[in-house]
């Protein structure tokens, strides 16, 4: 493993401004391969903004997003997702009026080169990949234990397994790095465990680093490690869960301590 | 029996342009206002090609698609690259074909605004008949390849495509000249059956019609539209009723279907899936 | 012959910024494109119409005739074409696509029922020429120009100073929002119409005296929906300025070039205002925010 040399993907002094406000502020940090990263902070602090540039759907106003040592802020979101970035949604944001099996080969096919031509004279090749392709699709939900749910159109779906087929469908873009924006949000105590082993299990399974934003803080505490808290647009800490625990700043930001504001 | 036959093909041309739209809007998600405008495009250089070259039909035909495909790169690469809002982009698209019919109208070629009269009447019903059942074969290919399948994903949730790895401004840009393709070749049909063309014949009028036809057929779906486009021609005709009182009807509907039905006729699903019921499995809410 | 030029473009744009300020309002506040507002122009036309010919009655009352008539037209039509869309929160698109089909039916209407025969009204202004900076212009040029800025000024005034007017720019920011603060919205959005429909019979007047009456008169791909666009779709002063300046420029490009590229000069100007400056020259941003 060559971890300890280069971070998988870091972030250096990114800002976004909009119309004068600053939502993310020379924020930095880094993330190691193989790890579960989390990002914590209170509400309006930045993180989704920050997963927004990272994946392209916002340019920053200034600095640099690193992925494997290259730099790919400002480029377009497709081709970030091609390089290997993948994520999910806060709201979630499925093919609504499609089926499971067709949200998941979305993905699948991009990654295919295909004659234009032999697809839509429907030759026996393209019939050939286009089976493999709903195997494989249909092989990934079951890795999410949906493959009951396949022929479903995808808004039926309650609400927990939406979020575990966006999860499907991110995985499909065949990511080294997975962004999941609050992945346990509007679950109970129990949906949100077993959520967590969910996302233990994908991370050995696809091989996958994983970068959370979540405000469940005992799904956050049990997997994440380590941690990176946001405040106002910057970093404010980043360590272990116990270190993050401890620190004084973080306490302050999520309790309001007057003697911290500055 | 010829009056019956005339309106049988008439529909069916009708319908290959129909089908073109329904791909740009009710797959794609990106209405247009000015479709009837590749329609006159093909029409034209069909028209042209058989008219003063002599150009063997099938070749005419072909041109007269790609005619139609090219043309919409010239409106579709800048609308389509600024990311409009979508009805900005139809209007766009207005606009475009619009000042399309007044060059139409003004070249020497094409014989102005009194129109080009006397074509070949090439078109028959065998191969209006073969032209729309590869037309649809060709649709739905399309719309299962990894190409169709992008644009239908832009249509849920444009974001969501682009982090599912789909080119949003390419896709979209194929699926503009695909529908444009077929709105061509219907164009060239037209022109080819009619044995008279005009610019007049061309314009939001008819563009609106065309829409008309896939939004009462339904988003999302190929049959709805191809049945909602043979009703809109074949019953008035049939019904022998005056232009001006169909186009009140279409208004109207138009109205209507927004109001008290957006996902038209057959919204997102087809006719087949009618006749087979789908297995699906109960969903059990999860404790 | 410049100064000419320049007169009889600021009257027709004059005439379009009438017309551009109903596009506008209704934009403002419902942030879709009324297609429909060219068909209540004509309708409005041929009230007044009605009212000169049938009736005998004098320029003011055809006017004020025709603004009712218009206005009322104008309420009916967002009342059934648009209050159910706008109740489920439909995307701005069905709503245009509605508007779209408003504007078909009611102009193939009075196609069907009162015909394709081009009406002109009585001569309320004579040939009556004034003389200025050494050219001769028609009364009714200068007379729909000034009228036309005194009655967008008016709206402008009206949208700014008043209590309703104020509403109306709150439910602009946010309907919502103003619902809760105890704005009857139904009210206020009637009230937008109302104004719009006014404006529209003040247009269709004018329209029909300068040029003719016959139903495709307001039909979409008139100018003054391209005047709104460039001067930014929801702002009154854009109106007024997009008007002025398409008229001009419009004017300039048939006089000077040619008269058969005034239509595809402008409507090549709409495509490059929606691609490069969709919030044209005045407009506020509507960006939709992901």
């Amino acid at each position: 493993m060559t971890t300890m040399e280069r971070p998988l993907f870091s972030v250096k002094g990114l800002t976004k401004y909009f119309d004068g406000i600053r939502a993310v502020d020379s924020f930095s940090f880094d993330v190691t391969e193989g790890s579960i990263t989390g990002i914590i902070g209170p509400n309006g602090a930045g993180k989704t903004t920050v997963f927004n540039i990272v994946t392209g759907i916002y340019r920053p106003t200034c600095g640099e997003v690193l992925f494997r040592g290259e730099n790919i802020s400002g480029q377009r979101p497709d081709r970030i997702v091609r390089k290997g970035i993948a994520r999910t949604f806060q709201n979630i944001r499925l093919f609504n009026r499609r089926s499971c099996l067709d949200n998941v080969i979305t993905p699948l096919f991009q990654r295919e080169r295909c004659g234009f031509l032999g697809s839509l004279l429907g030759t026996p090749g393209a019939r050939k990949m286009e089976r493999d392709l709903y195997e494989r699709a249909f092989g990934l939900l079951k890795d999410l234990g949906l493959e009951k749910f396949a022929s479903m159109q995808a808004n039926t779906l309650p609400y927990g397994l939406q979020r575990k087929l966006e999860i499907a469908r991110a995985l499909a873009t065949d990511p080294a790095l997975l962004l999941l924006d609050e992945p346990a949000a509007g679950m109970n105590p129990e949906e949100t465990r077993s959520l967590a082993n969910l996302i233990a299990e994908v991370r050995e399974k696809f091989k996958v680093t994983i970068l959370l934003i979540e405000h469940h803080m005992d799904l956050v505490m049990n997997i994440c490690s380590p941690i990176v808290v946001m405040n106002f647009g910057t970093l404010l800490a980043r360590g272990t869960p116990d270190e993050v625990r401890e620190n004084p700043d973080v306490v302050a930001a999520y309790l309001g301590n007057r003697k911290e504001r500055k | 029996m010829d009056y019956i036959l005339s309106i049988v093909v008439l529909a069916c041309i009708n319908m290959i342009a129909v089908l073109g739209l329904s791909i740009f809007t009710g797959f794609t998600g990106l209405f247009s206002l000015g479709h009837a405008a590749f329609v006159g495009v093909g029409a034209y250089t069909s028209a042209i090609l058989t008219y003063y070259y002599s150009v063997p039909f099938p070749f005419a035909l072909a041109a007269g698609a790609a005619a139609a495909g090219v043309v919409s790169l010239v409106i579709g690469i800048p609308t389509l690259r600024a990311k409009l809002r979508s009805d900005y982009f139809a209007i766009a698209i207005l606009g475009f074909g619009e000042a399309l019919r007044v060059i139409l109208e003004n070249l020497d070629i094409t014989n102005g605004a009194r129109g080009l009269p006397g074509i070949d009447s090439f078109t028959t019903l065998p191969v209006v008949l073969i032209c729309l059942a590869g037309g649809v074969l060709v649709a739905r290919n399309f719309l299962r390849s990894r190409w169709g399948v992008a644009c239908i994903a832009i249509r849920e949730d444009p974001i969501a495509a682009e982090m599912a790895g789909v080119r949003l401004f390419r896709t979209r840009l194929l699926s503009l000249v695909v529908s444009a393709v077929y709105c061509g070749l219907s164009g060239g049909l037209l022109a080819h059956f009619l044995s008279f063309i005009q610019p007049v014949m061309f314009t939001l009028l008819q563009s609106t019609q065309l829409l008309a036809a896939v939004i009462a057929g339904g988003m999302g779906s190929i049959s709805g539209p191809l049945i909602a486009s043979f009703v809109f021609i074949a019953l008035p005709e049939a019904l022998r009723v005056a232009q001006m009182w169909r186009l009140v009807a279409y208004g109207l509907l138009l109205v209507l279907i927004m109001v008290y039905r957006p996902q038209g006729l057959m919204g997102y699903s087809e006719l087949s899936s009618l006749f087979r019921r789908k297995k699906a499995e109960p969903v059990r809410r999860q404790p | 012959m410049f100064l000419q030029t320049l007169i009889t473009g600021l009257s027709i744009g004059g005439i379009y910024a009438l017309m551009a300020v109903g596009y506008s309002l209704v934009f403002s506040v419902l942030n879709f494109s009324n297609f429909a507002h060219g068909a209540v122009i004509m309708l409005g036309a041929y009230v007044g119409l009605a009212l000169a010919t049938k009736l005998n009655f004098g320029f003011g009352l055809v006017l004020a005739g025709s603004v009712a008539g218009a206005g009322i037209i104008a309420v009916l039509n967002e009342k059934l074409a648009y209050s159910s869309l706008r109740r489920r929160k439909a995307p701005s698109l069905y709503l245009m696509i509605s508007a779209m089909g408003c504007a078909v039916f009611l102009e193939n209407l009075v196609y069907a029922t009162i015909g394709s025969r081009f009406y002109a009204f009585p001569e309320f202004f004579g040939r009556q020429v004034v003389t200025m900076f050494g050219s001769s212009l028609s009364l009714l040029d200068v007379g729909a120009f000034l009228f036309a800025l005194t009655a967008i000024l008016g709206l402008h005034l009206f949208i700014s100073r008043t209590r309703t007017g104020i509403a109306i720019r709150a439910g602009v920011c946010d309907m919502t929002m103003c619902s809760l603060m105890g704005v009857d919205l139904n009210r206020l959005i009637s009230i937008v119409f109302l104004l719009a429909g006014a404006f529209a019979g003040v247009a269709g007047v004018f329209l029909g005296i300068k040029y003719l009456v016959y139903p495709t008169m307001g039909w979409v791909t008139n100018k003054a929906y391209i005047a709104a666009v460039i001067g930014g779709l929801g702002s009154l002063p854009g109106a007024l300025a997009g008007g002025l300046i398409l008229g001009v420029v419009e004017t300039f490009v048939s006089t000077y070039v040619s008269s058969v590229l005034r239509d595809v000069f402008s409507f090549s100007l709409l495509i490059a205002f929606l691609v490069w400056r969709p919030n044209g020259l005045l407009g506020i941003d509507s960006e939709d925010k992901v």
